[in-house]
Order: C-alpha cells, then sequence, then structure tokens
C-alpha cells in the first residue's frame, strides 16, 4: 500500500517536472520565434486520393498593436499555393483568389470551410489521414513561421460537434 | 331508393375527391414548412423534372428511372473544388450517420451530379465520391442534359478563368472556356443546395447553405414521413 503511494508520488512529481520543463522550453523557443502572431489548430482536409485541390484551415491570432497579413503560405509538392476565401452571394457560393490575409489587430482570423482557407493545388501525392505536414507561412512583416500541420476528416460540422 | 342515391352521391363525392387529389398533385406539403427547420419544400407537380440521361460512376446510364423507386439526396458538385463541395460530400456522409443513429427506416442514396464534365469523367467521380462514402454515385455526362437539371431544381453555376495578370474572368453561360484553362485551372462558383427526391423521381425537397446535419436528419424524417402518409 505504502509502496503504491510512494509509486504514485513518484509519477506525479516526474509529471509535474517534464510539464515544466516543457514549457520552460516553450517560453525559451518563443523568445526567438515570433509570438506575436500564433497560429493553433492548423489541419488540411484529408482528401481523395485523386483530389486536385486541398483545403488548409487554421487559428491565426494577432497580439500586436497592427495590422498582420499573411502573405503567402510555401510546402512541398504542389502546383500552385493560393489564399482563397469562399464568400456565399445570395447562395453562390464563390471562390475568391486573395492577395493577402489581414489578421486585425489584437484579434483571431479563422480559417475554415466556407470560409477563408488556403488552396493547396495540384498535389503530387494527396497526403493521407494522420500525416503531418510541413507548412511555412509568410507574413507582411517580415517573419515567417513553420508548422506542422495534420492531416484529419472534416465537414462543417465537426467543429460543431466537438465543441459539445 | 334512397338508399341507392346515397350511395350514388357518396360514389360521386369520392371520385370527385379523388381527381382533385390527382390534380393537386396529392398533397400540400406547404403546411410542412412551419415544422421544418432547414428545408425548403420545392414539390410542384405542374414542373416535373425534364427527361435526362447522364452516366454513373460506372459508366451505366443514370436517368430519371435511376430516381425512381428510392429516395435520394441529389448535389451538384466538381472535384476541383477546394472548399465547398468536399465539405458537401462530408457532410453528406455524417447525414447518413446521424439517420442511422436515430435509427431511420430509410437512409436516401447520395447522387453527386459534377457542374464540370470535362475534368471530371465518370472515372474521376468514382474514386472522388468512394473517399466520402461507398454507397455514394458520381454522376457525369453531357453538358447540355447537366444544364438543363440544373435549371430544372433551380441551382446555377458560373466558370470562372484567370487573366495574365490574375485577374479573375467570370464566362458567360455557354461561352467556350480558353484553350489553356485545362492547363492554367478554372474555378465554378456555384449554387450547394442539397436536393431531396421522392421515390417518384421528382424533387420534395431543397436544403440550402449551412447544411446542418442533425436539423436536415430530422427534416428528412417529417418529409418521409408526410409523403409516405
Ligand atoms: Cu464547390
Amino acid at each position: 500500500m505504502l509502496n503504491n503511494i510512494k509509486k504514485i508520488l513518484f509519477i506525479l512529481v516526474a509529471f509535474v517536472s517534464i510539464t515544466a520543463t516543457n514549457a520552460a522550453s516553450h517560453a525559451h523557443q518563443n523568445n526567438h520565434v515570433n509570438h506575436q502572431i500564433t497560429i493553433t489548430d492548423p489541419w488540411i482536409r484529408s482528401a481523395p486520393i485523386n483530389a486536385p485541390a486541398l483545403g488548409l484551415f487554421m487559428n491565426i491570432s494577432n497580439n500586436t498593436n497592427q495590422e498582420v497579413r499573411l502573405i503567402s503560405a510555401h510546402t512541398k509538392g504542389y502546383k500552385r499555393i493560393e489564399l482563397h476565401r469562399t464568400i456565399d452571394s445570395n447562395g453562390v457560393m464563390k471562390m475568391v483568389k486573395q492577395a493577402f490575409m489581414p489578421i486585425p489587430a489584437h484579434a483571431k482570423l479563422h480559417l475554415k470551410p466556407g470560409s477563408w482557407h488556403i488552396m493547396l493545388i495540384a498535389p503530387e501525392q494527396v497526403p493521407s489521414e494522420g500525416e503531418q505536414v510541413s507548412v511555412s507561412l509568410k507574413f507582411n512583416d517580415g517573419s515567417t513561421q513553420t508548422i506542422q500541420v495534420l492531416v484529419r476528416k472534416g465537414g462543417m460540422m465537426m467543429q460543431h460537434h466537438s465543441m459539445h | 331508393m334512397r338508399a341507392k342515391f346515397f350511395m350514388v352521391a357518396g360514389a360521386a363525392i369520392l371520385l370527385i375527391a379523388a381527381v382533385l387529389y390527382s390534380l393537386s398533385g396529392s398533397k400540400d406539403y406547404r403546411s410542412l414548412n412551419a415544422k421544418l427547420t432547414a428545408a425548403q419544400i420545392m414539390h410542384n407537380p405542374q414542373r416535373p423534372l425534364s427527361t435526362f440521361s447522364l452516366s454513373d460512376h460506372n459508366g451505366d446510364v443514370f436517368n430519371n428511372n435511376s430516381l425512381m423507386g428510392d429516395w435520394s439526396l441529389v448535389l451538384f458538385i466538381y472535384t476541383h473544388c477546394p472548399d465547398v463541395c468536399p465539405t458537401e460530400l462530408a457532410n453528406m456522409a455524417m447525414l447518413k450517420a446521424q439517420l442511422k443513429n436515430k435509427h431511420a427506416a430509410i437512409i436516401p442514396k447520395v447522387v453527386a451530379i459534377t457542374f464540370d464534365p470535362l475534368r471530371d469523367t465518370p472515372k474521376v467521380l468514382k474514386t472522388y465520391v468512394a473517399h466520402f462514402d461507398k454507397a455514394f454515385i458520381g454522376v457525369s455526362g453531357d453538358t447540355q442534359q447537366i444544364d438543363q437539371l440544373v435549371k430544372d431544381l433551380g441551382a446555377y453555376y458560373e466558370r470562372v478563368v484567370y487573366d495574365e495578370a490574375g485577374k479573375p474572368i467570370t464566362l458567360k453561360k455557354h461561352e467556350p472556356l480558353p484553350d489553356d484553362a485545362i492547363e492554367k485551372g478554372y474555378v465554378i462558383n456555384h449554387t450547394a443546395r442539397v436536393y431531396l427526391m421522392s421515390p417518384d423521381g421528382q424533387v420534395l425537397a431543397g436544403f440550402p447553405t449551412p447544411h446542418k446535419v442533425d436539423d436536415m436528419a430530422n427534416d428528412i424524417e417529417l418529409l418521409i414521413k408526410a409523403f409516405e402518409e
């Protein structure tokens, strides 16, 4: 019994110290990377193996006092990568190419199905579900961020369900 | 004498009722509108679907008969669509799952007709739609035939090419694609309604965007019940 408690305590201490180290190294990293613009939940929608175009989505937070613009995205293995926005104009869904994506000061831009998205065109090979894809994002303040993007399923309702 | 009169009168009333019933195209589904949260009634016996003949993703004929006998959900897609069409197809797969969860007696089959038969051949559609659900049916074929269906169902699409400077140019309805369009790519602006077709091969209701799967499943059950009553 006492032994068990010791074991649990040990695991707890180990866990806390690992978490603390992680947090510290994170903070350390962030001093070198641009922490003014943060990317969360980046994902590529898993698609048929012959899909001519893929959608890339994420949250981009701008923690600065001025507007920041995403000007391009890069990853290997595509003919073209474009910034797009789907606009619903009286029931007609229009895919409109954008020169940049504006993220207002102290605000978040949510790239999601039916809205802002990055379009990956003519893939050499469509990545499969569960794969991680490295993508770099270029902003107008001169900064670049490289993120790991998960390939996963997702319709409009997926996010809706996960919120419950 | 009196009994005979009542019998004749009764028969006449039944006959008139039957004629009225068939003339009015059976029921007035508009009374359902108050209960529906996602669907809009499109039932209109005065305007049946045109005769059409297309090809399913196995290369077999897909025509008016293919929509008869079963309930179906029909939608228009194109595989070069980066956003709206894959979302719709994913939603249709979730809708089927939702109906299954609710133990629905009838789960409509899903038919995805391409706006873009030039690039979306039956073979392309077969690989594409099966990704979302093995049972989905992809349909391609002659542009004029597809355009007729698009018109009948009140859908709409327009093709957009880009000029040298990258400026978008929307093509007119029957304007041919520029020679380099296949190479350079083009997108299609389009409506994204889903149509519920009853087993008589006619449209009963339409679901405009956004497609909320839970609401759609409820409405589909209500509509099927009303039709079969
Ligand atoms: Cu589309």
